[in-house]
């Protein structure tokens, strides 16, 4: 069974079509890269799986369950759908570290939060916080930033912050891990360090969506590169094939024009 | 020199007047006035945008009635335009003069600088919300917080660091607009100065009370920058 | 763009128009219903217990003793008036430039304050009797007070009056250097202070705070300007006018208002 299956999702802003069908199904433990020129529709589609804006037609399957098919009459509950909110991590192009948080409260407040819900959150308060934090020291640790735990983002580098949104991301454990162009605000020099991280998780058969302009990398690291154009999916496949045989004629410029 | 204390007994007690309600207003207007901002900002009344709108929405312009967002600015408008303490007057003496039980004046003073002020607030509370980037909001939903969770765990903090110069002006000149409620004899600490020349030709209680404002609002600015600098840690 | 402009220019004109019109016309059918109406102040007032009288700190009227307590000749007056009703009389120091709004609020019962009988009080109120006779006069520097014996010799003088009393009026015609203050109080600091020449107060005022062992010694009254008379007011047709008209052809009758003009040195109407 796939994770995660997409049938035919349109969205419009206003008069704008900007996704016009977009169908593709992805498997756990998969790393899938989406490419495409700027306005191509792959930032709406992350959004549109993200729940941070609502596709107009079309239906999403996650995990088996389907959470998005407006024909079909589907509407979660509000416990679904925050359920499968959490199904989706994201990491985005700016970061959206919560400033006034050290890196490790920014990687343990939405947890602490959720844990307040718990039945027995008031007998085992500390315990759980502990676990909590234990758990994000672990993933800070992962992203190499476990001595900066008690830093404030501003006193952060870009690609420093982007490593602690990725942990922030991976403490609510999702299925499947987005990433919106997670380099594309960062010095070039400091893109490497983002990358790497994003590498080691994909090693460790991480689901992930990856849209992104890094085309060596999209090459390197995926098991799926799927080419976005105009709003539909214009080109779909394992990387050789994509970037070689596979490559349309308009697929080929944009390639040109990224180097 | 008991003339000195005399007067300056006088005076620290319509300075406890003064300083009352200074605080009432601000215990009142700041709920109210955050109240207004989230009416302003209220979005109701899109679902009557996307029917005008069409099925497909081709050509239409978008054309969107938020009613609940208008009558607050509306609100905010009259109340911004018209001088305090015209709204003193028409607050204490207009049900009377409608044939209604008046309000005791205290508590009209209260009432008008209580709106008067909430609408100062809310206009600088909106300015300091919206200034906050989507991305925060985003950030929270994604990690399934809800919106509730979200302002206040995410986003108040953030609103009040970028809120606390402008506040701090309102407030020192709300220190000092409370001497408007004498109009309506609400006896604060310039009307009990004005009682001396009034009454015998002294000027310098009047003077004297310049003290008593310096020495408050010079409280306030400490305080005020004592939060800035609380607040220095994070940029955002 | 012009268009526009003009078209919202006229909407603002009409909206004003529209507006102020209303508010006339407002006005003045309520004064014209007041007119025929009498207003059962008495039996409110007896309900609540007290009379509630507007004043101003206005020696020798109204002011405070060294008790904090009011008192003066008005002071005196409103509370055996009130005491004559059956309740007592509660002081509340008003802002004299919103004595009507006070008035017809209810939140005030009448005003009662040494008020000269002028025609914007007789239109805007019930006005009792008179019940003291004043007068306006010129205060300036005793030093100098000789040498002006009517206004005709004060032109060149700079004055300064109480914005909107009687003692404005009375110059308005002849001295062109005027400068209005809030109260009379203010007049005589202007002139103690030498911003001013000189200034037109009530006779009472004058005789009460000028002169030896007063705050202004060195300041003294003059010329005297025009002859007045005290009336308390009270609501447009309350019926409270009446029964102090009648309370005080009593007291006059018997005495107790000429023994409290004698306290206070007041010459107060015998008839």
């Amino acid at each position: 069974m796939s994770i995660l299956e997409v049938k035919d999702l349109y969205k419009s802003f206003g008069k704008t079509q900007v996704l016009r069908g977009i169908s593709f199904s992805m498997e756990q433990g998969e790393v899938l890269s989406i490419i495409g020129s700027s306005g191509s529709g792959k930032t709406t589609l992350l959004r549109c799986l993200t729940s941070l804006e609502r596709a107009d037609s079309g239906s999403i399957t996650v995990n088996g369950k389907t959470v998005f098919d407006p024909a079909a009459g589907v509407k979660l509950t509000r416990e679904e759908a925050r359920e499968n909110q959490l199904q989706f991590g994201m990491v985005f192009q700016q970061f959206n570290l919560f400033p006034q948080y050290s890196v490790l409260d920014n990687v343990t407040l939405a947890r602490r939060l959720h844990a307040k819900e718990l039945p027995d959150y008031a007998s085992r308060k500390k315990q759980i916080i502990e676990e909590i934090e234990t758990d994000a020291m672990y993933l800070l640790d992962r992203v190499g930033l476990a001595q900066k735990a008690k830093n404030y983002p501003c006193q952060l580098s870009g690609g420093q912050q982007q490593r602690v949104a990725i942990a922030r991301a991976l403490a609510m454990k999702p299925a499947i891990l987005c990433f919106d162009e997670p380099t594309s605000a960062l010095d070039p020099e400091l893109t490497g360090e983002v990358l790497a991280v994003i590498r080691s998780l994909a090693s460790q058969h991480t689901t992930m969506i990856i849209v992104t302009h890094e085309m060596n990398f999209a090459r390197d690291v995926s098991d799926t590169v799927l080419f976005m154009d105009g709003g539909i999916v214009a080109v779909k496949g394992a990387p050789d094939y994509v970037f070689g045989e596979g490559a349309t004629p308009r697929m080929r410029t944009f390639i040109g024009k990224m180097g | 020199m008991s003339m000195f204390w005399s007067v300056t007994l006088n005076l620290l007690e319509g300075f406890g007047m003064t300083l009352t309600l200074f605080a009432l207003t601000l215990l009142f207007a700041i709920p109210l006035g955050l109240l207004i901002a989230f009416g302003s900002m209220s979005k109701l009344g899109k679902t009557f945008y996307r029917k005008t709108s069409g099925s497909e929405g081709k050509e239409k312009k978008p054309f969107a009635v938020y009613p609940i967002a208008a009558l607050c600015k509306f609100f905010v408008w009259v109340i911004r335009g018209t001088p305090l303490m015209l709204q003193l007057i028409v607050i204490f003496y207009g049900p009377g003069l409608l044939g209604y039980d008046l309000l005791p004046r205290f508590t009209a003073v209260l009432i008008a600088f209580s709106i008067n002020y909430a609408c100062y607030f809310s206009e600088i509370f909106r300015g300091g919300i919206e200034s906050i980037p989507k991305g925060q909001y985003e950030a929270g939903q994604v990690l399934g917080m809800t919106r509730v969770q979200t302002f206040f765990h995410v986003v108040l903090l953030q609103v009040v660091k970028r809120i606390i110069p402008p506040m701090g002006n309102e407030i020192i000149t709300l220190v000092k607009d409370t001497s408007l409620a004498r109009v309506i004899s609400v006896y604060e600490i310039i009307w009990n100065a004005q009682a001396y020349i009034k009454r015998e030709g002294l000027l310098w209680p009047l003077l004297y009370t310049a003290v008593f404002y310096l020495l408050f609002s010079g409280f306030l600015s400490l305080l005020f920058g004592y939060i800035e600098k609380k607040l220095d840690y994070f940029k955002s | 763009m012009k268009l526009t402009k003009r078209i919202l220019a006229g909407a603002c004109a009409l909206l004003m128009v529209a507006s102020s019109s209303m508010l006339f016309t407002g006005c003045s059918k309520k004064e014209g219903d007041d007119k025929e109406k009498t207003v059962a102040d008495i039996d409110a007032v007896k309900k609540a217990g007290k009379l509630v009288v507007g004043i101003t700190d206005y020696a020798p009227m109204d002011y405070k003793d060294e008790n904090g307590e009011w008192t003066g000749f008005d002071a005196e007056f409103a509370r055996m008036f009130a005491s004559d009703l059956g309740v007592t009389a509660e002081f509340i120091e008003i802002d004299w430039d919103n004595k009507t709004f006070e008035l017809d609020s209810g939140a005030i019962d009448c005003i009662w304050n040494g008020m000269t009988i002028v025609d914007e009080i007789l239109n805007a109120c019930s006005v009792s009797d008179p019940y003291i006779n004043n007068s306006q006069v010129v205060v300036m520097k005793s030093d100098v007070v000789g040498n002006y014996a009517d206004l005709a010799s004060m032109t060149e003088l700079k004055f300064a009056v109480e914005a909107g009393s009687a003692g404005e009026s009375a110059i308005a015609e002849t001295i062109t250097n005027v400068t209005p203050v809030g109260t009379q109080g203010d007049a005589l600091l202007e002139v103690a202070s030498g911003a001013a020449d000189a200034c037109v107060i009530d006779a009472t005022m004058a005789a009460a705070m000028t002169g030896e062992g007063t705050s202004y010694a060195d300041l003294a009254a003059g010329a005297v300007l025009t002859e007045e008379e005290y009336g308390v007011a009270f609501r447009k047709g309350s019926d409270l006018c009446d029964a102090l008209n009648k309370y005080m052809d009593k007291i006059i009758a018997d005495g107790s208002l000429q023994a409290l003009g004698d306290k206070y040195n007041l010459s107060v109407v015998t008839k």
